[in-house]
Order: C-alpha cells, then sequence, then structure tokens
C-alpha cells in the first residue's frame, strides 16, 4: 500500500506543491483550490502542510449524509459530486481541516490524483514523498531524527548538524573548482 | 476565480497619496508587449511620470512597485518584486529586487504594479485585499522596526497577508533605507527613505484569485521542467540549497580592510567560513516559488532573536570589509539592518570607508563624538548601525551613505570613494576579466552593480553548476567574453532586464540557469518566448523579447540623461595610489575604448551618452528622444536637495 507521507522537517514553504495541486485539478494557479495548504513561519523555519491523510476510519467519510464519500483503489477518499449536496459536513468533520469549500460552493480533498501525487513530484526537498508504507515510516524515522540534531524541536542552541552539512558543502565544492579548472568550453 | 485580464496581466493601481485617492488602471496587451511587467513598467512609469531632475525626497517622486509578469505561477523563482524610484542616494534610477511574497499576493489580488505618488499628511499604509483598496491610518505603526510592523499587520488583517514596508531607517530618511518585503528581504538603493518622505509605512496585501495560462498545459508543461531541473541538479541539491550565497565566500573573494585584499578560500578567516555561520543555522527558507532554498534561517543566542537570508553580501560588508570576524555579532547586524531596513552593503561599505578615512586623518576624532571607528571593533560598529538608522551623533553623517558621506568631507574624501554614479561596488582593475567588471559597473543604468549583467557575461557560476548549458548557449548565440566582451556584456545585460521584468531571480549566485527560464534546454531568448507566448495568448518572437530588453534599458539610459548624467559618469574610480601610475593610466584608456565601443553597440551618442533618436525610433520609444535630444541638463552630482 502506498501513502503519500509529509515530512514537516523538510519543507521550507516553497508553496510549489499548492500550486501544481491546484493547477493539476483546476488548470489555474489558485492557492485556495489547492488540496494541500502550507501554513509557514520562516522565523521557525517549521512550515506545517494541512492535507488529507487518508484515515483508516474516516470522520468525512462517516458523517456523509448521502454516501457521497468513498474509497479508491489507491486508498484514497473520493467525493462523488453527483451525490454531494454541498452540505459541508465533511469539512466540518475532519480532524485536520483537510478539506476545504470555499469556492465553487463544493468541498474538495486531496484525491491521490489517481495513484500519481502532482505535489510530491514538484517539491524540491522530499517533504511530501508517495511509497510504499514501510519505506515511507522508515523516511519518516530518518526525518525525525535530523530533526533533532537541527536543534528543531525547541531546540534553540546552536547544532553541530548544519556545520556538518556546510563542511561537506564546502568540500564538494573545493572539488569541483578543482576540477573546473580542466574544463574548458 | 482567475484574475480579470484575458492575458493573465492586473491592473496597475495608482495610489495618490495627496489626495488620498486610489485609481485602477487596465494595461493594454500592447504594453506587456514592449515593457514586459515588472522593472520594465517600472521604468517607463519613472521616465513618463518624473520631469527631470527633483529632489528624491519630495512628493513629486514616484515609488514604483512592479511583479513580474509570471508572479504566482509555478514557474520556479518568479517570485521577486520589482521597487524603482528616484534614488535619494544616488540621484539617478533607483531600483531594488526584494524577494518574500508580495509579488505573488499581489498577482493573485489582480494587480501587476503600484504606482506611488504625493505625500500623506499623516502616515499611512495601504491595505489591499482582491479589490478592495483603502488608505489607512498608520500611527500606530510609525516606529517600529519592519519585523514588528509586519507582526502587527498580521494581527490585524490575518497570518496570510504579504507586507512591503519600511523600518525607522526609512522614517528617518537614511539615504539608503530599502523597501522590506515580509520582514527579511530587502531591495536597496534607498527606496525606504522614499516611503518615509511621503509618509507611507508599508503596503499589506492578500490575493486570493488565480492566475490561468492562456494554453495552460503548455505552460505547466515547460514550468515543470524547470522545477525539475533544478531539482536534480548535483550542485544545486548539495551547495546551493545547502549554504545558499555564502558559496560567495569561497568562489567571490570577499574584501579584507576597505577593499586592500580580496581573500581567497585559504585565507577566509575563522568565524567567516560557510561552516562557521551554518552553527547558526535553524532552518532553511527561500521566496514564493522557489525551489532552492538558498535563504538560512538563523538563531542568535545571545538576543534570542531569528533572522534569515545572512547572504554573502552582508558577511563581506559587515564582516571582513571592516576586519570584523565575530560570527555571531555579523549575524546580529545583518538582523539589525533588516529590522530598521537598511542596505547592508551601503551600510557596511559607508562604515569601512569611515574607519580608512579616520585612519588617514581626514576624518577626526572631534567629528566622531566618542565613537570609537577601529578597524574590526564588533560593538562599536553595532552601535553606529543603531546610531545611524535613527540619525543619532555621527550617524547622521552615515545615514547620508558611501559617496554623499565622502563629499562632506570634500575631495580627498571622495578620492577613496569608489562609487560609479553615486553607487558603491568597490575597486577592480581593468584587465580584470577582460576589462567586463569595470566596464559594466559603469554601465549600469543604477550605478555601480553586480547584478546588472556582469557576472552572466562571463558565465561566472555557470560553469561549476551545468558546464554542458554553457557550452550550448555559446554554439547558439552568447558572444565569448574572452573575444568581445562588451558584446557579452550587452548580452548579460538584456538577460538581467528580462529576468526583472518577469520576475524571475536572478539566482542569489548570479547565474544563467536562474536568471532566464528553461536556459539549460533553449537558447537564452527563446525559451522565454515560448513561455511568454503559453502564458499571454500573444506571440512573442525572440526579437519581440531583445527589443524589449533594449527598449528598457534605454528609457533608463535616458532617464538617467535628464538626471544630468554625462559620459563622464561612465568612468572607473582607482584608489589614489594606484591613480597616478602608469599601469592605471593604460587601463583607464582601455576602460575608455572599451565605454566607446559600448555606446556604439547600444545605439548611443559616443560624445554625449545621450541614446540615439534613431535607436529610439527603430525601438518605437521616439517620445523619449523628444524629451533628451538638443536638451542640456544639469550636471549630475548626487541627488538633489530642496531644503537643507
Ligand atoms: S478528509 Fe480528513 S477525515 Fe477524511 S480521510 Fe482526509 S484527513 Fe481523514
Ligand atoms: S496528492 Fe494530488 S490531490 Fe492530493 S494534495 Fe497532492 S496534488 Fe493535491
Ligand atoms: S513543495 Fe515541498 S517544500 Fe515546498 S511547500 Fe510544498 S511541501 Fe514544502
Amino acid at each position: 500500500m502506498f501513502v503519500l507521507a509529509v515530512i514537516y522537517e523538510n519543507c521550507t514553504g516553497c508553496h510549489l506543491c499548492e500550486l501544481a495541486c491546484s493547477f493539476k485539478h483546476h488548470g489555474v494557479f489558485d492557492l485556495s483550490l489547492s488540496r494541500i495548504t502550507i501554513l509557514t513561519k520562516p522565523e521557525v523555519q517549521t512550515s506545517v502542510q494541512v492535507y488529507c491523510l487518508q484515515c483508516q476510519d474516516a470522520a468525512c467519510e462517516r458523517v456523509c449524509p448521502v454516501d457521497a464519500i468513498s474509497r479508491d483503489k489507491n486508498g484514497a477518499y473520493i467525493i462523488n459530486y453527483d451525490r454531494c449536496i454541498g452540505c459541508r459536513e465533511c469539512a466540518y468533520a475532519c480532524p485536520f481541516g483537510a478539506i476545504s469549500f470555499e469556492v465553487e460552493a463544493r468541498p474538495i480533498k486531496c484525491d491521490l490524483c489517481e495513484g500519481e501525487p502532482e505535489c510530491a513530484t514538484v517539491c524540491p526537498h522530499d517533504a511530501i514523498v508517495y511509497m510504499e508504507e514501510k519505506k515511507a515510516v522508515r523516511e519518516l524515522k530518518k526525518a525525525k531524527a535530523a530533526g533533532v540534531a537541527y536543534g528543531l524541536y525547541g531546540g534553540k542552541e546552536t547544532s553541530e548538524y548544519p556545520r556538518k552539512k556546510a563542511e561537506e558543502a564546502v568540500e564538494y565544492l573545493l572539488e569541483l573548482v578543482e576540477k573546473s579548472g580542466e574544463l574548458d568550453v | 476565480m482567475s484574475i480579470s485580464s484575458e492575458r493573465n496581466v492586473g491592473d496597475i493601481l495608482i495610489i495618490d497619496l495627496t489626495r488620498e485617492k486610489v485609481v485602477k488602471r487596465e494595461v493594454s496587451p500592447e504594453t506587456v508587449k514592449r515593457y514586459l511587467g515588472g522593472r520594465g513598467f517600472n521604468s517607463k512609469a519613472l521616465f513618463d511620470m518624473i520631469p527631470g531632475r527633483i529632489d528624491p525626497l519630495s512628493p513629486e517622486n514616484v515609488l514604483a512597485l512592479g511583479n513580474g509578469t509570471f508572479a504566482g505561477t509555478a514557474l520556479p523563482m518568479t517570485s521577486r518584486l520589482h521597487i524603482s524610484t528616484l534614488s535619494p542616494l544616488s540621484g539617478i534610477l533607483g531600483d531594488g529586487n526584494a524577494g518574500g511574497e508580495f509579488s505573488a499576493m499581489l498577482k493573485f489580488a489582480g494587480y501587476e504594479q503600484i504606482i506611488v505618488t504625493g505625500r500623506a499628511q499623516k502616515p499611512k499604509y495601504v491595505f489591499i485585499e482582491d479589490d478592495e483598496v483603502e488608505i489607512r491610518d498608520a500611527e500606530d505603526l510609525w516606529g517600529l522596526t519592519t519585523g514588528e510592523t509586519v507582526d502587527w499587520l498580521r494581527d490585524e488583517h490575518g497570518d496570510e497577508v504579504s507586507v512591503a514596508g519600511i523600518g525607522p531607517a526609512g522614517e528617518n530618511l537614511v539615504r539608503f533605507a530599502t523597501t522590506m518585503v515580509d520582514k527579511y528581504h530587502s531591495g536597496a538603493r534607498g527606496s525606504g527613505a522614499v516611503w518615509g518622505s511621503k509618509n507611507l509605512k508599508a503596503i499589506a496585501v492578500i490575493g486570493t484569485k488565480g492566475v490561468e495560462p492562456a494554453d495552460p498545459e503548455r505552460f505547466y508543461e515547460m514550468a515543470k521542467e524547470d522545477i525539475d531541473y533544478f531539482n536534480r541538479n548535483e550542485f544545486v541539491k548539495r551547495i546551493y540549497s545547502v549554504i545558499g550565497t555564502h558559496y560567495g565566500l569561497i568562489q567571490w573573494y570577499p574584501s579584507w580592510k576597505y577593499f586592500q585584499v580580496p581573500l581567497s578560500a585559504e585565507e577566509l578567516p575563522i568565524g567567516l567560513r560557510p561552516q562557521d555561520l551554518a552553527e547558526y543555522e535553524v532552518g532553511r527558507t527561500q521566496c514564493f516559488s522557489c525551489p532552492l532554498a538558498c535563504k538560512d534561517v538563523y538563531y542568535l543566542p545571545s538576543t534570542g532573536e531569528y533572522g534569515t537570508a545572512s547572504e554573502f553580501e552582508s558577511i563581506y560588508a559587515l564582516g571582513s570589509n571592516n576586519c570584523v570576524t565575530d560570527t555571531e555579532a555579523i549575524l546580529r547586524m545583518e538582523h539589525m539592518a533588516d529590522e530598521y531596513g537598511m542596505d547592508v552593503m551601503t551600510l557596511g561599505d559607508t562604515i569601512a570607508l569611515a574607519r580608512l578615512l579616520h585612519e588617514k586623518g581626514i576624518l577626526s576624532r572631534e567629528e566622531l563624538g566618542g565613537v570609537s571607528l577601529e578597524w574590526g571593533d564588533a560593538e562599536g560598529q553595532i552601535e553606529l548601525i543603531e546610531m545611524t538608522a535613527y540619525r543619532r551623533g555621527f550617524g547622521n553623517k552615515l545615514a547620508e551613505g558611501y559617496r554623499n558621506f565622502a563629499k562632506l568631507y570634500g575631495e580627498e574624501a571622495l578620492a577613496y570613494c569608489y562609487d560609479v554614479k553615486g553607487v558603491n561596488r568597490g575597486w577592480y582593475e581593468v584587465d580584470f576579466i577582460n576589462g567586463i567588471f569595470t566596464l559594466s559597473h559603469a554601465t549600469s543604468t543604477r550605478g555601480a552593480d553586480h547584478l546588472r549583467g556582469r557576472s552572466w557575461a562571463y558565465w561566472e557560476n555557470d560553469k561549476l553548476m551545468d558546464i554542458e548549458a554553457v557550452r550550448r548557449m555559446l554554439e547558439a548565440d552568447l558572444p565569448d567574453y574572452r573575444k568581445d566582451p562588451v558584446g557579452a556584456l550587452i548580452y548579460g545585460e538584456r538577460a538581467c532586464t528580462l529576468a526583472d521584468s518577469l520576475g524571475r531571480c536572478k539566482g542569489s549566485i548570479n547565474s544563467w540557469l536562474q536568471a532566464v527560464p528553461l536556459v539549460w534546454k533553449y537558447p537564452v531568448f527563446k525559451g522565454t518566448a515560448m513561455l511568454l507566448t503559453a502564458f499571454t495568448g500573444m506571440e512573442f518572437t525572440e526579437k519581440d523579447i531583445i527589443d524589449a530588453t533594449d527598449r528598457i534599458y534605454l528609457t533608463e539610459m535616458a532617464f538617467n540623461v535628464k538626471q544630468g548624467i554625462k559620459k563622464k559618469h561612465y568612468d572607473v574610480k582607482f584608489p589614489p595610489e594606484f591613480t597616478a601610475t602608469e599601469r592605471a593610466k593604460a587601463q583607464v584608456r582601455r576602460h575608455w575604448e572599451l565605454v566607446d565601443e559600448y555606446l556604439r553597440r547600444r545605439g548611443c551618442d559616443v560624445e554625449t551618452a545621450y541614446p540615439a533618436r534613431e535607436t529610439l525610433e527603430e525601438l518605437g520609444i521616439g517620445y523619449v528622444a523628444d524629451e533628451i535630444e538638443g536638451k542640456e541638463f544639469p550636471e549630475w552630482d548626487g541627488p538633489v536637495r530642496e531644503v537643507a
């Protein structure tokens, strides 16, 4: 089973996923039409991605009075707009605020793009990944560990982690510089 | 709901603060085709609206904010805001380019440009929510730092607002005060003081509309290809997104002790190396729609503050050039400059110049009134920065900014001023990079500058990032700087004009691959023509684009002609000790040869440096010639001051 996992430690808040998502579904770049929402606070670096978790026991599905929400083969809860009466119950019930309804008078939510999540393909920093459940769990654990090293969780002290990464970058840069001497155009 | 115009170009918002009136004007397709957007729109507005030599701090000055054509789209790195005005620092065209989310928000609100004129009686701010535009009282905001201002406006209007505005430095008319976007993104050349002179504290915008390309599929396909390119590029992943412009500390020879020693990577003192700065890093960030994350977010243990984007420029200008090597102190100064809203480069260079003048005895101890100008004194510098923002004591002099500051101490001081047309950029020998460095500083339409074409002309940073792309460009039509430096520079200037007009970041490491979309794949102007066609639904050819950039550039030159710029102001500056040598004299001759060739190839009069009527008419802007041809303008000598 594939899951869309969001690793918020990696997110830098560029909003490309929102632009991609709204484009994929509506052919327009419009943040309010995106199924994923990025709330940014640059000064503390944590961006929060609000999106649908495709719950095992989904509140949105349960509360829908006309059974308009059902799960597809990719595990995505899909809204059947032929049935949907636009009551917004699903949006109120979702514990994560993952369903929007402010536009087009109907609820919109993540449909996992029929198994090819557009957001994951554009995300530059692997903050959204679509992968096999087991692999996703491993990725998450790694990201959390790096987050601790980075001092993200309440850590306000300077930390060794970015320093190490910068050292590696400088090393690689010097390697490139050396090589570039031999390159001619 | 999409923005009103079918061409995806929003309206122009004209805000007259004297009368407190707001007018919206549609942009004609013709204008889009001829001036593209952003810097192009701004430069035209300034030329058309500012009559001649006026005091930049008078109500007659115009403040123009233009988002680029592609703002708000998934074409990456296209959310730069261009801010243009008659500069109170230089007295010529002064434009700056800032990131953040403002330009995307403005586009989503349905606007392409904001033009501010006049002067409000009392402090004001402007609040824009889609079609609603209000001029509001800002008395509670006056005096707040940029961070506090943004927080205040977020409290009032919600977290979604994006804010452009000023801090205390702008209010106090510091001549290199900046326009600050969303706390941390800064646009230089003194526009902040113009906001201050107009009693305008901030513009807050919320936009909720969408942008819909004329040919959505085609546009998105190309945008995604461009995103994908950066997402796959090794250099971006392993260097750019990790150390950002601190790359320059290794590659760009930051200067030590007021431009006396260019530091190589091995000479870089501890404290100024990328890894030393990274120790304060708690995350990375970027502007809207950019995949690069070139900016660090840093934490200052001593004050408990967060800051962001401690760029190369801050490190050299506030640090090495002043011999300051205390990492946290430099980051603190950078953050102070952001909070007060001042340009770090002019700030740092002015302080370094003061130190030098003091050392040479040109600046007396009495003059200083007790402040220390010892090289490397970090604590003293922190104090000086605050004094400058509030124009207190000696800070009142520093606040005049570089050349204006030197002028206070006469010819002797001016001799150490390495500016072009009032803007600081250090000094370089003409031999360096085949004359391009000095020539590009001389020809830049906003005074000495590294972002007007210079680094592109000799593909300074592209070789490391993607050498294949450089090869392809040379095969297509990029002149080789080793054989044709003038051709290469003009080519670079066109590309930068294009980037500034489309809203594309020129890349904080100044590379072709970032400044021009799809350049890794198509010849420079071809990819852009395809994008503009898909986006606007109007047919753009490569020639249309080259012509547009020339139209913009020559309009800017003509604007400066009206401010009294003559050919002599295309000069090159050396330290007085070097000027007298034979080597220097030969270099000066070479420089003027290059300037002549440049003017000829730009279609300007080689004697006067005025854009020639013929050239202007060919570009369809004969009206520009009507305003300058055969006219004498009083010679430029810095910004005009109406009142003492
Ligand atoms: S919309 Fe909300 S409740 Fe429904 S599956 Fe998604 S996260 Fe769960
Ligand atoms: S998977 Fe598709 S629908 Fe869901 S958030 Fe990503 S782009 Fe939007
Ligand atoms: S694309 Fe990735 S990094 Fe950018 S905002 Fe979305 S999740 Fe965050």
